[in-house]
């Protein structure tokens, strides 16, 4: 009786226990219910975007204002430091990691795989060209980075600048037959084109025209008639410009502006170089790029003599840019233009590159220059380009215009520093060239001359 | 659902069985030698799990239902905690059995049943590890409104530390040293088998932004440890008079039973019970009169102002000469404030407990309610802590083989609070800084009825909404709300069932609910972040279930083999939930509503769930009475655990020899050898293993106030988190051997217990970078390695112990030794919760204090002062020796020392060793008994301390060179040499030595030895250890026949005693027990602006019916 009773007893505990199987699987047990744990390809690409717009506008593109002297850094504070080129590898941190993590190519890759998943080849086309621009803003600013074993590796290996920029040519000829093949694409979670198949070919092919040049200083002139070709089928009006989108929320603003709501914002003002520029070419944009300081006049910070340039120098508050949800412009047809001209002048095509140049002059209303020279051609490209990280890339092939390096220094920057952390968590990382700011990358191996 | 179903079909499994007639009936009576009638005792057969308790006459009686009678042989058994437990085997048979016992006394406690936990019990004799319990008149005699407070002092190597004096403060737990790093450093609290809750959260938490830490992390506890509130630590909700006793199983040999959350150790409480016989009524009160324990020293002599200058008028926070008292000396005749005293007054506590218990052979009941109000001993409304329980404990023997019982607690806490801390609109920050010739009273305006601070002396309407810079702290008492108000209902439904004589199932189901609510107002006119006023109000809901079902099988097979095998199953599921609000500028001064502000920071919701189950065995074998081992494996599966590791296996293995029956040398009357090993585990943190996206993580950002949200125009975007779900996470384990010996001799008038014990912990968990080309930047690895080991005795004399008086002494002392071995790659890592440079470091004890000392020969760098060999200088010069430089070099004023800009490790805040020393004497119904406890070493950083030279406030800066400038020239007066029997005494080295400097506003203000801004820790690195008169108290028990006849009461008890009367100590702050982040900090030692702690004279009177 007594063992019966424990039978039954025992045989009800096992029952019990199988119906809880369960128990160590419960959702909110095993999955995080404070973070979404599952997201669509949609959820990602805005996320995707918003990394690329901070790439663009956020900390490289303020320090490579200052570098190119478009910028001036002033109030002894981080901003003046980094822009007198007072950098370690900690600074670097943040910007190098948005490569991979978050919103970069973990995000990118995963992505992809869900537009394949579903077969949306316009979809995946679109983000290739996403992937294009982080891995060439990458490949630009740091040079050797991890590229084909990154966010697949727990080490990834350090792949050669001038082979990613091979695969990044490769990888835009791969997004434009994808865009082309058709499929539902983003639609309006598309910030940049809203899914407009036209205008993500026609970026795709200024961004390869852009490879092209970066890759001039080392490969030769052939080069430069790749660029051209590219840049003839490149995006072929203003109004298909790849601008950053934003919105009047707190972290959906304009980051140039969202900087200049900070009292370390301040400290980011004109650079005499650009201003000086301007006011001899009597360029109409002086005011929207800056605004005037107390006397009146547009002045400018010189980091060369740590001095100034007519007066105190303008803040960045020109009226055209400084606001919330200005569309900062980062692959235009201005730039496309310019490319065609430089190309064209290089291939002895003068009056094409008169053509070019002339077309963006008069938009803002400059007169024409019937037979324009190299710096001519750069001069216009330094200006259009201002607060665009395309700038430096410009300046280290052609040395126009000619920079003074900041006081006591000898050469501008070639490349940025890697992050801290990555140095010293990944056992195949390179190190840093023996000075942090005199290293050059593979692409671009002779500094410019001190003008 | 299913989770809930599965719970309830364990209690199926226990359905009762119907009993029949022809029952037998036991009586008798107990008594004490000297044949007094003994009470309380119980007498029970453990074949059969039938028994009962003795009445105040001794007797007592039990039937057994004639199912269950057949004539086998059993044994009867009379125990008693003091004495001797006594068994005699008889023949069941049916009918009436008279079996009288007569217990003689056991100081050795000896045949004691030793709670072990999970369903496991042993007897003393059996026990592998040292055993460390704590009855319930110790509890009683501590006088604590804290459950966990009260242990201070109780067992060696458990350190308890009060954050401070504020009524319903924390205390922080810690058992023979930190086992982590990260993880959660507190005991598991188990209360009648079933774990409960013992959080901490300050309301601060739910504001991480203005505390400085990361946004987007609301509700985890890491935001504001250093300012705010003191919180509760949640044990707080036990009424002490409930515990019968708790038994304290160290380290993780002892604790192995309990697994996956046992490698702090294991606070095992008993609640009381009834017992059968006549109703009995108890009712005590007790009321307490608090004060501060010490007060700041503070200057009354010289004035605010700068370089000798007033800085009147102070009408304006940005005029920064009105911060700091550097003014001329204040004429005589001028009135100064007492600003160490003028914002306390004495504190109270009324408790009243009254409790009802009692019941017959089948049905036994414990009742009791409680009220308790405590008024904290700062001046204004704001700062009490009032708590209401009740408990009901019952059982009921259903059949002879079933009994099932309940057991059911709610309390209900209210409170408010003091801002403390680093912290402009706390208490002591503004107070400790006021200038003395300024009186912080009135707190309002008496012509516009503001705020007005010493920095700004008149407000006008104009300056409504500015700063104040620092509060009024008359103010801060009178104005700001710091509520909180927590119902927690927690207790357990058990069946224990006597299958067999020899095999029994117990089953608990239970469960802990608490809701606590958070409301947190400053008033318009607060200062800095919380300028135009600002709500910060939360709800924290946390429950936890629990489900335990064990077997226990119990043979003796010969007199010289027995066996015991204890099996189990449990479940456990804890949830835990906090929302919160921060609103910005009220609208108008009241009320403190969310609805009352003008903006809103983003809502906060905040969860986390762990699910665990376990199964165990433990099996006990007994060879020759004399011989015992012990074998257990717990296997514990958790959500927490990382995917690929869901589930760990933690052993354990323990001996345990009376080598007295072998051989007794002589003297000795009893001698226990004991060993044991055992491993138990810390748990990750809930979803360092999930997969997340990130919908607020900001990117893109180039300075604070910047960034992107993946969300953009509008639309919803989301990436992944910059942590890698960690899948291969396991526990943090601790492996421990733990070995010692108990022996008695001298009669039984003396006993000494030594232990001796080495843990490992492995696996600790850290949050390492990874290579962010990898897709992530950090990632939880169990990656680090650490080690403690330590010595515990415990002497316990009883020289006198006649039946009329009476004399015993306790003397317990403990080491603790700790070291960091492994750090995943980094040579340290900061302590969270460590105001100060606390870092964890290879090779040193857990939580050094890292930070920034003076040049001293033979510690610092040979080129650490610029164009000096150290070496050269040093040359003859003791180790130490104070660097003084001439002021050519780069580094300071001349005859001053230099900062030594490497870091280095300053000191170490872990004691040398710990000890108590406990004495009761008494004469009939009196008796005398006292407390004292004794910290040995650890240092603490005095921030407070520097930052009040650098305010020119604290008592050391009334002798001072009088200053017209920042240099040593511009100073005159009080002029002192560097080293030797003069100004910092010690060796000194250098072009300096030697050299008279005016010591004024150019050492304390103007150079860096203002330890909490820029300043040099190291002169703010004060020992802290202590000797505190703990408790002191003398008691009286009336039982004369009067007592009884014309008050109709068995006794009363009347008890006088002091709660921290004295402490002496070289530790110039306020108290060396204190910490500033309470119970988040690891390692404690470090003090900024620190709520005091306080002195209490209880009075306390028990009537017994």
């Amino acid at each position: 009786m007594r063992y019966t009773r424990s039978l039954i007893a025992g045989a009800a505990v096992i029952t019990g226990l199988s119906g809880c199987g369960k128990f160590l699987d419960a959702t909110k047990a095993v999955a995080d219910p404070n973070a979404p744990t599952v997201a669509s390809i949609n959820q990602l690409f805005i996320g995707i975007q918003a990394n690329i717009f901070g790439q663009q506008e956020g900390p490289a593109a303020m320090l490579i204002c200052t570098w190119v002297q478009q910028c001036g850094g002033t109030a002894g504070r981080f901003v003046e430091q980094q822009g007198a080129y007072i950098l370690t590898n900690d600074d670097f941190d943040t910007t190098f990691g948005s490569i991979y993590t978050a919103g970069g190519l973990l995000s990118i890759k995963d992505a992809e795989a869900r537009a394949d998943a579903v077969g949306d080849k316009k979809y995946k086309g679109i983000i290739e060209v996403l992937e294009a621009m982080d891995m060439l803003f990458a490949a630009d600013n740091w040079g050797a980075v991890p590229y084909r074993e990154a966010t697949t590796s727990t080490q990834p290996a350090f792949d050669p600048q001038l082979q990613i920029y091979d695969d990044l040519l490769k990888l835009l000829d791969q997004a434009i037959a994808d865009i082309g093949a058709g499929g539902t694409g983003p639609g309006d979670f598309d910030l940049i084109y809203q899914g407009n198949s036209t205008k993500w070919i026609q970026a795709a092919h200024t961004l390869k025209a852009r490879i092209y040049l970066h890759l001039a200083e080392a490969r030769g002139a052939s080069q430069y008639t790749s660029a051209r070709t590219e840049a003839g089928l490149g995006i072929s009006t203003p109004a298909n410009d790849f601008k950053a989108a934003h919105s009047a929320a707190t972290s959906e603003r304009n980051m140039w502006y969202q900087f200049q709501q900070t009292s370390f914002g301040q400290d980011l003002v004109a650079g005499a170089k650009l201003v000086t520029i301007m006011q001899a070419q009597n360029d109409p944009r002086l005011p929207e790029y800056f605004k005037k300081n107390a006397a009146g006049t547009f002045g400018g910070y010189d980091v060369a003599t740590k001095g100034t340039v007519n007066g105190d120098p303008s803040t960045i508050l020109g009226a055209g840019r400084n606001t919330a949800t200005f569309a900062q412009p980062i692959i235009t047809n201005d730039e496309n233009l310019l490319i065609i001209a430089e190309t064209a002048f290089r291939a002895g095509d003068i009056a094409g590159a008169a053509t070019a140049l002339n077309t963006v002059r008069a938009r803002y209303g400059k007169a024409a220059i019937a037979a324009p020279t190299l710096t001519d051609i750069m001069t216009e490209k330094y200006i259009a380009l201002f607060q665009n990280i395309e700038s430096w890339n410009d300046i280290k092939r052609t040395c126009i215009p000619a920079l003074k390096p900041a006081l006591g220094r000898t050469v501008v920057p070639g490349r940025i520093p890697y992050g801290e952390t990555e140095l010293q968590t990944n056992t195949n990382a390179l190190t840093d060239p023996p000075t942090l700011i005199t290293g050059r990358n593979a692409n671009d191996p002779t500094a410019c001359p001190s003008a | 659902m299913r989770s809930r179903l599965c719970l309830l079909s364990f209690l199926f499994a226990l359905a009762p069985a119907v009993a029949s007639a022809q029952e037998a009936t036991f009586s008798g009576k107990v008594t004490a030698e000297g044949g007094n009638a003994l009470a309380n005792v119980s007498v029970f057969s453990p074949e059969l799990g039938v028994g009962s308790f003795t009445r105040d006459d001794g007797t007592y009686s039990f039937t057994i239902p004639g199912a269950r009678v057949s004539g086998q042989m059993i044994t009867v058994s009379a125990r008693r905690v003091g004495y001797r437990a006594q068994s005699v085997r008889i023949a069941l048979k049916a009918g009436a059995t008279t079996q009288n016992f007569q217990l003689s006394a056991n100081p050795l406690q000896l045949g004691e049943v030793v709670v072990t936990g999970a369903g496991t019990s042993t007897t003393v004799e059996r026990l592998g590890n040292v055993r460390n319990v704590v009855a319930t008149d110790l509890i009683q005699k501590a006088n604590e409104p804290n459950l966990v407070q009260a242990l201070a002092g109780k067992a060696p190597n458990v350190q308890i530390s009060q954050s401070s004096g504020d009524p319903g403060s924390n205390s922080r737990i810690q058992i023979r040293g930190l086992r982590t790093l990260n993880g959660n450093t507190e005991p598991l609290f188990v209360v009648d088998g079933v774990p409960v809750s013992n959080y901490t959260f300050s309301t601060t938490n739910f504001n991480p932004v203005d505390a400085g830490a990361t946004a987007g992390v609301g509700g985890q506890d890491n935001g504001g440890a250093f300012e705010g509130t003191s919180a509760p630590n949640r044990m707080i909700d036990m009424n002490s008079d409930d515990i019968e006793n708790v038994e304290i199983l160290k380290g993780a040999a002892a604790a192995a039973i309990y697994g996956a959350r046992a490698a702090n150790g294991v606070i095992l409480i008993t609640t009381k019970k009834g017992r059968a016989g006549s109703t009995k009524y108890q009712l005590r009160s007790s009321y307490s009169n608090d004060q501060i324990s010490r007060k700041y020293p503070l200057q009354r002599s010289f004035s605010l102002g700068n370089n000798n200058l007033s800085a009147l008028p102070c009408e304006d926070i940005g005029k920064s000469t009105c911060t700091r008292s550097w003014g001329p000396k204040i004429p005589a005749g001028t009135p100064t404030f007492d600003h160490a005293s003028e914002a306390f007054d004495d504190g109270s506590v009324f408790d009243n407990t009254l409790s009802i218990s009692g019941g017959n052979e089948r049905t036994t009941f414990f009742l009791s309610g409680s009220a308790m109000k405590n008024q904290g001993i700062f001046v204004g409304p704001h700062n009490f802590f009032n708590r209401s329980t009740v408990r009901l404990n019952a059982t009921h023997q259903l059949t002879s083989a079933l009994q099932v019982g309940g057991n059911i607690s709610y309390a209900d806490t209210r409170g408010d609070f003091t801002q403390r801390g680093n912290n402009v609109n706390g208490l002591l920050l503004g107070l400790l800084r006021s200038p003395p010739e300024w009186d912080n009273f009135p707190y309002l305006d008496p012509n516009s009825g503001l705020h007005r601070s010493y920095r700004l002396q008149n407000p006008t309407a104009a300056s409504a909404g500015q700063s104040r810079g620092f509060n009024n702290p008359i103010f801060s008492l009178y104005e700001e709300l710091n509520n909180q108000q927590a119902a927690r209902t927690f207790g357990n439904v058990t069946a224990e069932y006597h299958v067999l004589p020899w095999l029994k199932f117990n089953y608990a189901l239970g469960a802990d609910y608490t809701s606590d609510e958070r409301l947190e107002g400053c008033p318009q006119e607060c200062s800095d972040v919380a300028a135009g006023g600002r709500i910060t109000e939360g709800n924290i809901v946390n429950y936890q279930i629990d489900n335990s079902l064990s077997g226990t099988a119990n043979r003796t097979f010969s007199d010289n083999f027995g066996a015991n095998l204890t099996a189990g199953l449990n479940m456990n599921s804890r949830n835990y939930r906090t929302f919160s609000d921060i609103g910005r500028g009220l609208i108008v001064p009241q009320p403190f509503s969310i609805l009352n502000t003008l903006t809103r920071d983003p809502p906060s919701d905040y969860q986390t769930q762990v699910h665990n189950t376990a199964g165990y065995g433990q099996l006990q074998l007994d060879f020759f009475s004399q011989l015992f081992l012990t074998g257990a494996l717990r296997r514990d599966c958790s959500t927490t655990f990382g995917k690929s590791n869901r589930c760990a296996v933690f052993p354990k293995g323990a001996a345990a020899w009376t080598f007295t029956n072998a051989y007794r040398p002589p003297g000795i009357t009893f001698g226990k050898l004991r060993a044991s090993y055992g491993e138990a585990g810390n748990e990750p943190q809930p979803y360092l293993t999930s997969v997340t996206f990130s919908g607020t993580n900001l990117v893109g950002g180039i300075s604070q106030g910047t960034g992107f949200t993946p969300t953009q125009s509008g639309r919803g975007g989301l990436f992944f988190t910059f942590t890698k779900p960690a899948e291969t996470l396991k526990p943090e384990r601790t492996k421990e051997f733990e070995g010692g010996f108990d022996v008695g001799f001298l009669g039984d008038k003396a006993d000494l217990s030594a232990t001796w014990y080495a843990s490992r912990t492995s696996d600790v968990i850290l949050v390492t970078p990874i290579p962010p080309s990898s897709g992530y930047s950090s990632e939880a690895k169990n990656a680090g390695k650490l080690r403690n080991s330590g010595t515990e005795l415990q002497l316990n004399l009883r020289p006198i112990t006649n039946t009329g008086y009476s004399w015993d002494m306790s003397f317990q002392w403990a080491t603790n030794k700790s070291r960091v071995d492994t750090l995943e790659g980094a040579q340290f890592l900061f302590t969270p919760g460590g105001f100060t440079g606390n870092v964890f470091m290879i090779g040193r004890p857990l939580g050094v204090i890292r930070g920034e000392g003076w040049v001293r020969c033979g510690i610092s760098a040979n080129d650490a002062v610029e164009g000096i060999d150290l070496s050269t200088v040093c040359a003859g010069k003791p180790k130490g020796a104070l660097y003084i430089d001439d002021g050519n070099h780069n580094c300071g004023e001349p005859g001053m020392p230099c900062e030594d800009t490497e870091n280095r490790i300053l000191g170490d805040p872990n004691p040398k060793w710990t000890g108590n020393f406990h004495s009761s004497f008494r004469i009939g119904k009196l008796e005398l008994s006292g407390l004292v406890d004794v910290k040995h070493g650890g240092v603490n950083w005095n921030g407070t301390k520097g930052a009040l030279w650098s305010y020119g406030t604290h008592k050391d800066t009334e002798n001072r060179a009088i200053c017209t400038g920042a240099t040593n020239a511009k100073c005159s007066g009080n002029e002192h040499a560097f080293g030797d029997a003069d100004w910092y005494p010690g060796a000194v080295a250098g072009p300096g030595a030697g050299l008279k400097i005016p010591i004024g506003q150019n050492w304390y203000r103007n150079s860096t030895v203002a330890c909490p801004f820029t300043g040099i820790d190291e002169p703010c690195i004060e020992d802290a250890g202590y000797v505190k008169l703990r408790e002191l108290s003398i008691a009286y028990s009336f039982t004369q026949d009067f007592v009884q006849r014309s008050l109709g009461m068995s006794s009363i008890d009347f008890r006088v005693s002091g709660r921290n009367l004295k402490t002496w100590t070289n530790y110039t702050g306020l108290d060396p027990e204190t910490t500033t982040a309470g119970a988040y900090d690891k390692v404690g030692g470090s003090d900024y602006f620190n709520l005091p702690l306080t002195r209490s004279v209880v009075f306390t009177v028990t009537l017994n019916r």
